[in-house]
């Protein structure tokens, strides 16, 4: 045996003695700290989030005197155990409960805390009596529904997508300081808020949405005698490719043969999804749509530059689902919009994966925007 | 030796994580749920004037149809001062690239040429973003002068039916009743008006009450109830003669509450005798009349189904005011509304998928949308009252009346978006109220 063998053979020996004998006497974990954590959704996160002016609650309740000889007994029962010693307490007038709370319309979201009264005697506790009052979660009308709800922007602050504070130079600097304009997303509301939901109470028996109606049989159009149609006005060959033409041609000339390029690299992580999702959704603006539309899915197939620009040319019309073909082309009208939109600017993608998002395939489902 | 080394080696390969790829086949694929609703930016240029005796109205057409588009909600205006691009005619191409640079998602331009008092108006939409001129888009209508608004509306009917892929309503009209002095002594009459308060006319003076018209479905005859002879009695008038009759000849026998079925030739009403009221109809031409209901209760406001097939109306026969559906033939009603309060003034959707109605609870008032079984109510104003909806030929508005509270309360004519947005009051001359939106003119 070579000698070369000989010390491998005692390497690996020593290895997989290890690997064997070492789990029989693991060392003491080594201390770590532990911090628990709550798990939220982003929506739960954003009502948080909007929750500026906590109702006022007095810290400390006015506390109650200390009473001196026995009065008679208090209008409420005790529900604790009623074997501990207790020392009636005068007659008690209500307590002068602050102004600011009970002369709020609104109910309290929590319940007013029990006074505490370390001297006096042990009185009932009242907590469980109270009123569990929830405050509701009413959404603030805005112009515009978004999936996030978005509070108003300050007065003098310029619309965009991108949140930056205003930079202004300083009075008196010797160096020329940049000024940037403050900048924040439009206010948006979670979902339609109607005057009667803006008024009414928090619980209503009517409920709070509904699907959007279909679009009513259509019927002939009548004649306009009147109406003559233009000629349109010549353009350029390559601007004149209607996507739905090249879809259905592309589908009566078996579209679907066509053998396109594998993806390669590795793939895209959830993230990376989501973030492209998210990109498309702040565009894809289904406000116009007939109720027809917004009930018709399509899968828009799109190529895109390795920039992260989407090639116009290329975006067309896959399928559809659940609406007529006039709904279906306003659904994809829409879905085109959104794309070309949002990705003016590059969708940001890695461009080390640019193989596995050269071609993508977006199904608006637009769903979930019918009960906004 | 060397057996043992190839399964050290294997078991080093088994050991070893997991770094494979499973690659993906085809196209990524992602799906999109969530979207936004906001209204869709658009520019509308000041109409180039073919003519110079058209300058004025070159101008004027294109701000009605920006009134009526921006009207919807469903679009908003990039403003004149805003553009990058000016047209100035009508063929040349267009400079997307301007038109994106201001987020304008469509544009409509157009040419209006005036002879004599013939008005040409020529457009064009297009699809900003795609690069490309609207399908159906170019247009040319051709009529008079003192018919330019309508016209515009036209333009904005062809804009909005593309864009949004169901009819317009923007050429049509409203008939209401036209309220003027205090809530005591109130002078009613009836009116008629473009759906944007423009062109009001009065059918009537204010000698007698007047109330509930309800145009005909070929929008040139007009149901109403008048107390011209002292008690209600209902009169239908051919608007564009001006001429009308009485269509209930009982004297002594109050009848209201008419509303014409879809194919014009019936009438569907609300009789009160001996302390009864029940719904009839009417055959228009032979005065043939058929009782549909006869319980001890009063049924009012009748309002047929699109197809013809059923009716809605209001009942107090459960104790409260609901609202209940039955064969236009009459027979066994099905009570539709449940929730709390009480229901009244339901009118069935052009559509035919929902019913709006009245809503009165907790000492307010609202109007609201429900599927025709009952299910999905959905309450869309709120206020000290509304009440008596009527839809608009598309189905997508609803129009009603707001009455202010107090001894100088007025009523006012108020419009809102199915979806509860977009609600604006309607602008008329004086104060109005039971408005019914006639279909679209042809």
């Amino acid at each position: 045996m070579q000698v070369g063998t000989k010390i491998s053979l005692a390497a690996h020996a020593g290895l997989m003695g290890w690997v064997v004998f070492g789990a029989w006497f693991p060392s003491e974990p080594l201390p770590f700290q532990v911090q628990e954590v709550t798990m939220i959704s982003s929506a739960e996160f954003a009502l948080l989030s909007q929750q500026h002016q906590a109702p006022e609650i007095a810290e400390e309740p006015a506390a109650l005197p200390v009473p001196e000889e026995e009065p008679p007994a208090p209008a409420v029962e005790p529900q604790v155990d009623p074997e501990p010693e207790i020392v009636e307490p005068e007659p008690i007038e209500p307590p002068a409960p602050d102004p600011e709370v009970t002369e709020r319309p609104e109910p309290e979201p929590a319940p007013l805390p029990v006074p505490p009264a370390p001297e006096a005697p042990t009185l009932p506790d009242l907590t469980p009596d109270l009123p569990q009052v929830v405050e509701p979660q009413v959404a603030q009308p805005a112009d515009r529904v978004a999936p996030t709800p978005i509070a108003p922007p300050a007065p003098d602050t310029t619309i965009d997508e991108v949140v930056q504070p205003e930079i202004a130079p300083d009075e008196g600097a010797e160096t020329e300081q940049e000024v940037q304009e403050a900048t924040a997303p439009e206010a948006a509301s979670d979902r339609i808020v109607t005057e009667a939901e803006e008024q009414d109470d928090p619980v209503t028996a009517a409920p709070t949405q509904s699907l959007r109606p279909k679009t009513r049989p259509r019927r002939p159009t009548p004649p306009v005698e009147t109406a003559t149609p233009i000629e349109p006005v010549e353009q350029p060959v390559e601007e004149t490719n209607d996507a739905v033409a090249d879809a259905v041609a592309e589908a009566i000339a078996g579209g679907a043969d066509v053998i396109a390029p594998e993806p390669s690299g590795p793939p895209l992580t959830s993230g990376e999804k989501d973030a492209l999702r998210v990109s498309v959704s702040n565009c894809w603006n289904v406000g116009s749509l007939s109720t027809e539309a917004l009930g018709t899915t399509v899968v828009v197939g799109v190529s895109l530059s390795q920039d992260g620009k989407p090639d116009a040319g290329t975006i067309r019309m896959l399928s559809s689902t659940g609406g007529s073909s006039t709904a279906a082309k306003q659904a994809f009208e829409a879905a085109r919009r959104a794309i070309i939109r949002c990705g003016a600017k590059g969708f940001q993608l890695p461009p080390e994966k640019y193989g596995q998002w050269r071609d993508i395939e977006m199904t608006f489902n637009p769903e979930r925007m019918r009960i906004k | 030796m060397r057996t043992f080394l190839t399964g050290v080696l294997l078991a080093a390969a088994l050991l070893a994580p997991a770094t494979a790829v499973v690659a993906q086949n085809g196209p990524l694929r992602i799906e999109i749920t969530d979207g936004v609703i906001e209204p869709l930016p658009y520019a509308v240029p000041s109409f180039i004037a073919d003519t110079a005796s058209a300058s004025e109205l070159s101008t004027q057409i294109a701000r009605v149809i920006a009134s009526d588009l921006s009207g919807t909600g469903l679009f908003r205006e990039i403003p004149a001062s805003a553009h990058i691009s000016k047209v100035t005619d009508f063929d040349a191409q267009v400079q997307y690239a301007d038109w994106k640079a201001v987020n304008a998602q469509a544009l409509i331009t157009g040419a209006v040429s005036v002879n004599g008092n013939r008005l040409t108006v020529r457009f064009r939409g297009y699809d900003v973003f795609a690069d490309k001129e609207l399908d159906g888009g170019g247009l040319q209508f051709t009529g008079t002068t003192d018919g330019w608004r309508r016209m515009a509306h036209k333009v904005a009917d062809t804009i909005y039916s593309r864009i949004t892929g169901e009819g317009g309503y923007f050429d049509s009209r409203v008939v209401y009743v036209s309220e003027n002095g205090p809530k005591n002594d109130r002078r009613k009459r009836l009116a008629i008006m473009d759906y944007d308060g423009a062109n009001v006319q009065f059918l009537t003076n204010s000698a007698s009450i007047v109330l509930a018209p309800r145009f005909s479905p070929t929008g040139d005859r007009v149901l109403y109830t008048s107390y011209e002879s002292g008690f209600p009695q209902i009169h239908v008038m051919d608007i564009g003669k001006v001429q009308r009759r009485v269509l209930s000849t009982d004297d002594g026998i109050m009848s209201f509450a008419p509303r014409f079925s879809p194919d014009g030739r019936t009438v569907v009403f609300s009789q009160s005798q001996g302390g009864n009221t029940d719904l009839f109809t009417m055959d228009i031409n032979s005065g043939k009349l058929t009782r549909l209901t006869s319980a001890p209760s009063i049924e009012t406001a009748p309002s047929f189904s699109p197809d013809g097939s059923q009716i809605v109306f209001e009942s107090d026969r459960s104790g409260s005011q609901q609202l209940y559906v039955m064969a236009v033939t009459g027979g066994e009603a099905r009570r539709i509304s449940h929730g709390k309060g009480r229901y009244g003034t339901p009118v069935w959707s052009p559509r035919g998928d929902l019913l709006a109605f009245t809503k009165q609870n907790k000492g307010r008032f609202h109007i609201g949308v429900m599927r025709t079984d009952g299910s999905e109510e959905r309450l869309l104003t709120a206020s000290f009252l509304d009440e008596g909806p009527t839809w608009s030929p598309n189905g997508r508005v609803i129009m009603f009346t707001r009455e202010t509270q107090g001894a100088n309360g007025r009523s006012l004519l108020y419009s809102v978006d199915i979806s509860g947005r977009n609600l604006k009051p309607v602008r008329t001359p004086d104060g109005g109220s039971d408005p019914a939106w006639s279909p679209l003119q042809n």
